[in-house]
């Protein structure tokens, strides 16, 4: 499979830098670009393109933080910030758009009752995804 | 993969931005997203409402800027952000340390100075030492119960240019200050040079060059200013514990020999004072050796001037911190002049050795580790109390600089958020100080004491005014301690200029009036302009009257070539500068390198 284009979603967790180590990785042998992707979910009650202060600023981070990490890494990345309702339909609309061949995802360990938990957002993108999706679980010693 | 915006939005965007918003429709209805296009991503950040710049903004862009960027880096470290200003606040413990090291060091010349004075009516008169450093601790306590009511009326740090402002008006504000300012370029000066007389007392080599090497200290503390090490609390925190450590026990040493009967024999300086002296014992004398001796009370302003870097409580943590630096430098100054005067120490006519060095040899011997971990400690605490002026006199700098009494290059942060301009100007002042009194301690004393006096006599008084005025629970109380403040502190500002007035204090009584006439100057300099500029109406039109003039100004690619230019349009800019209401539009001309020559790149109109 010929990696061009990797899009890797981000929301400022622990996570974050080994995702992305893991993508650039990936991307490395057909020298795909890589997208970092963080979406800010709006309320319903607020309009979609409302001027979030803080969790703009905590997004611009993110992936300012990403673009560092990629940098280590001797690899350049692109960035997006994407407002929207549900973070899992934008960043299937964003891969389908930009025509992304994977999306790698990244799943802090969670336990919940007892089990793993997979939050709504990796289990809607493993659903609505029109491209290959990887999923990087952290491991369970951290 | 989210953030949920719930902190409550706001629509449109009313403040200026550096980004724009594409709205893009999704694969099922409801599905929409919002693009934040960043186009300067990496250059601005976004912060609490506002765009800060990022270092890649300020990277210099050819090589020659990224060589000097490397030097400038390795010399004074990256450049920070005003976000990164260090918001740590000060333990007791590291406040000790970095607030009190001006005030305890004095305790490494204090003894020596006063007994300076006394030697010349003879070594009998020596005996008059203890008792000068009892009155001198009494005044220490004196001020140090007016100092703390300064930190209870101002918890968010009291300068006594603050005080004396706030209470008496601006001209005994500034007279404060003119002495703070000059007391500040005097640390520096006496603590550098008391450093070098303590490494001198080991290494005598270094007397020989003593300007040398107290001119390389303060560079050294000056680089190290510039690169913000104000805030390195352990770097502070290590030397000043060392330093009282090694002398409550050198000082517990010789009680427990004097006490067992095991009293040493003192060391006899190369070029000791006469026995006999060479005047008579006049209380002329004893009020000047109390006079040098009362230099120990310098520097114990700066706790109060810096109670908001004190952790919760903060009043109360400065004020235990004052009470535990004035019981250390107590401790200290009067268990060195006890054993001292018990000894037998005579200082050094030539200053090779200072007493504090003599007075540990006498009890350790020569060469022993302990002797050396004394004289370093020693050394290392003055380079810190020297620091002190380099925190004291920018942060004033730029308080005046606010106000509009001092330039405004004052209140300019550099790239490491130190006061740069009050850093290198004090670093001037002191070195050319130092050099003009060939780096002598004490020939720089007599002018040492005057400001700390004056200022703390105004701050003082100014406080009395305060608490008549206010009338607050407790009043009375604080009245009677600050008018004793005033009066003890008046006195021995008294004492001061009368006694070191021909040995040098008048320099300062001179200098003191000419800086308020400067800084008053200033001012009205800044009022005149300020009124110059406001208009009195809102509808009033701007006075112009000439037609602009229209400069195409060619900018070679190197630097270096301007020479090769005649500067027609600088000249021509700067003569126009000095035009009245003429409006100057310069149009650079850039030019890029073919290989054969130069082709024009820019504006598209310029003419061939």
């Amino acid at each position: 499979m010929q990696l061009k284009r990797i899009l890797v979603p981000l929301a400022g967790t622990s996570v974050d830098p080994e995702v992305l180590r893991v993508a650039i990785a990936l991307g490395k042998p057909a020298k795909a670009e890589i997208v970092a992707i963080h979406v800010i979910e709006v309320r319903w009650n607020l309009p979609l393109d409302a001027i979030l202060e803080s969790e703009s600023e905590r997004g611009e981070g993110v992936l300012d933080d990403a673009v560092k990490v990629a940098e280590q890494s001797g690899a350049h990345i692109d960035t997006e910030l994407v407002q929207a309702r549900e973070a899992a339909a934008a960043i299937v609309d964003t891969a389908r758009d930009r025509k992304s061949d994977l999306i790698v995802l990244g799943m802090p360990f969670r336990k919940r009752l007892g089990r793993v938990y997979v939050g709504k957002t990796v289990q809607g993108v493993y659903v609505g995804a029109h491209c290959a999706v990887l999923a990087y679980r952290q491991e369970e010693t951290r | 993969m989210s953030d949920r915006g719930d902190n409550g939005g706001k629509e449109g965007a009313d403040a200026p931005s550096l980004e724009e918003r594409a709205t893009h429709s999704g694969s099922k209805i409801g599905d929409r997203r919002v693009r934040i296009i960043r186009p300067a991503a990496g250059e601005f950040r976004r912060r609490g409402g506002h765009y800060v710049a990022t270092p890649r903004v300020d990277a210099a862009q050819s090589r020659l800027g990224r060589v000097a960027e490397g030097a400038r880096r390795i010399l004074f470290g990256a450049r920070l952000t005003s976000e990164e200003e260090a918001g740590e606040r000060l333990s007791k413990k590291t406040g000790l340390a970095i607030l009190a090291s001006d005030n305890i060091s004095s305790s490494a010349y204090a003894t020596e100075e006063a007994m300076r004075v006394l030697a010349i009516a003879g070594s009998a008169a020596l005996a008059l030492t203890m008792p000068i450093a009892i009155a001198v601790c009494v005044v220490l306590a004196v001020v140090i119960l007016s100092e703390s009511r300064v930190i209870r009326a101002y918890p968010n740090g009291g300068g006594s240019y603050i005080v004396a402002k706030d209470n008496h008006g601006v001209i005994p504000g500034l007279i404060a200050a003119s002495a703070l300012l000059i007391d500040y370029v005097l640390t520096v000066a006496v603590s550098s040079a008391a450093g070098v007389a303590a490494i001198s007392s080991f290494v005598p080599a270094v007397h020989d060059h003593r300007v040398l090497w107290s001119l390389a200290l303060i560079a050294l503390l000056t680089v190290g200013n510039l690169r913000g090490i104000r805030e390195a609390g352990v770097i502070f925190a290590a030397p000043t514990y060392v330093y009282v450590l090694s002398l409550l026990g050198l000082i517990g040493y010789g009680l427990f020999r004097i006490v067992s009967g095991d009293v040493p024999v003192a060391v006899i300086p190369r070029d000791a004072f006469e026995p006999t002296g060479l005047e008579m014992l006049t209380p002329l004398i004893v009020l000047r050796a109390f006079a040098s001796g009362s230099v120990g009370l310098t520097g114990s302003e700066a706790i109060a001037n810096g109670v908001p870097n004190f952790k919760p409580p903060e009043s109360r943590n400065a004020v235990i911190t004052l009470v535990s630096m004035g019981t250390i430098f107590g401790t200290l100054f009067l268990g060195l002049t006890y054993l001292a005067t018990h000894i037998g120490i005579v200082p050094d006519q030539s200053e090779l050795e200072t007493v504090n060095s003599m007075l540990t040899r006498s009890l350790v011997g020569d060469g022993t580790p302990f002797y050396y971990l004394v004289q370093l400690s020693t050394a290392i605490i003055l380079l810190l109390a020297a620091n002190t002026g380099f925190s004291g006199f920018p942060r004033l700098a730029s308080v005046l600089a606010d106000d509009r009494f001092m330039p405004r290059q004052f209140a300019f942060r550099g790239e490491r958020l130190a006061f740069s301009f009050g850093i290198i100007a004090l670093a001037l002042m002191s070195a050319a100080v130092l050099a003009a009194f060939h780096g002598s301690v004490t020939e720089l004393v007599p002018l040492y004491t005057i400001g700390v006096f004056a200022a703390f006599t105004l701050s003082q008084s100014g406080l009395v005014r305060r608490w008549w005025r206010l009338r607050n629970p407790g009043w009375r109380l604080s009245v009677f301690i600050n008018s004793f403040g005033t009066l003890v502190t008046g006195t021995v500002l008294v004492v001061v200029v009368y006694t070191k007035f021909f040995y040098g204090a008048w320099m300062v009584l001179l200098v003191m009036p000419i800086l308020v006439g400067l800084l008053f100057a200033i001012n009205r300099h800044y009022r005149t302009v300020h009124d110059a500029l406001l208009l009195e109406r809102p509808d009033e039109p701007i006075p112009v009257l000439k037609p602009p003039v229209v400069l195409a100004e060619f900018v070679p690619r190197n630097w270096w070539e301007w020479i090769l230019h005649s500067q027609t349009a600088l000249r021509l800019k700067l003569s126009l500068l000095f035009r009245p209401n003429t409006i100057v539009i310069d149009i650079p001309y850039h030019t890029e390198d073919t290989g054969h020559g130069v082709t024009p790149r820019g504006p598209e109109d310029s003419p061939q």
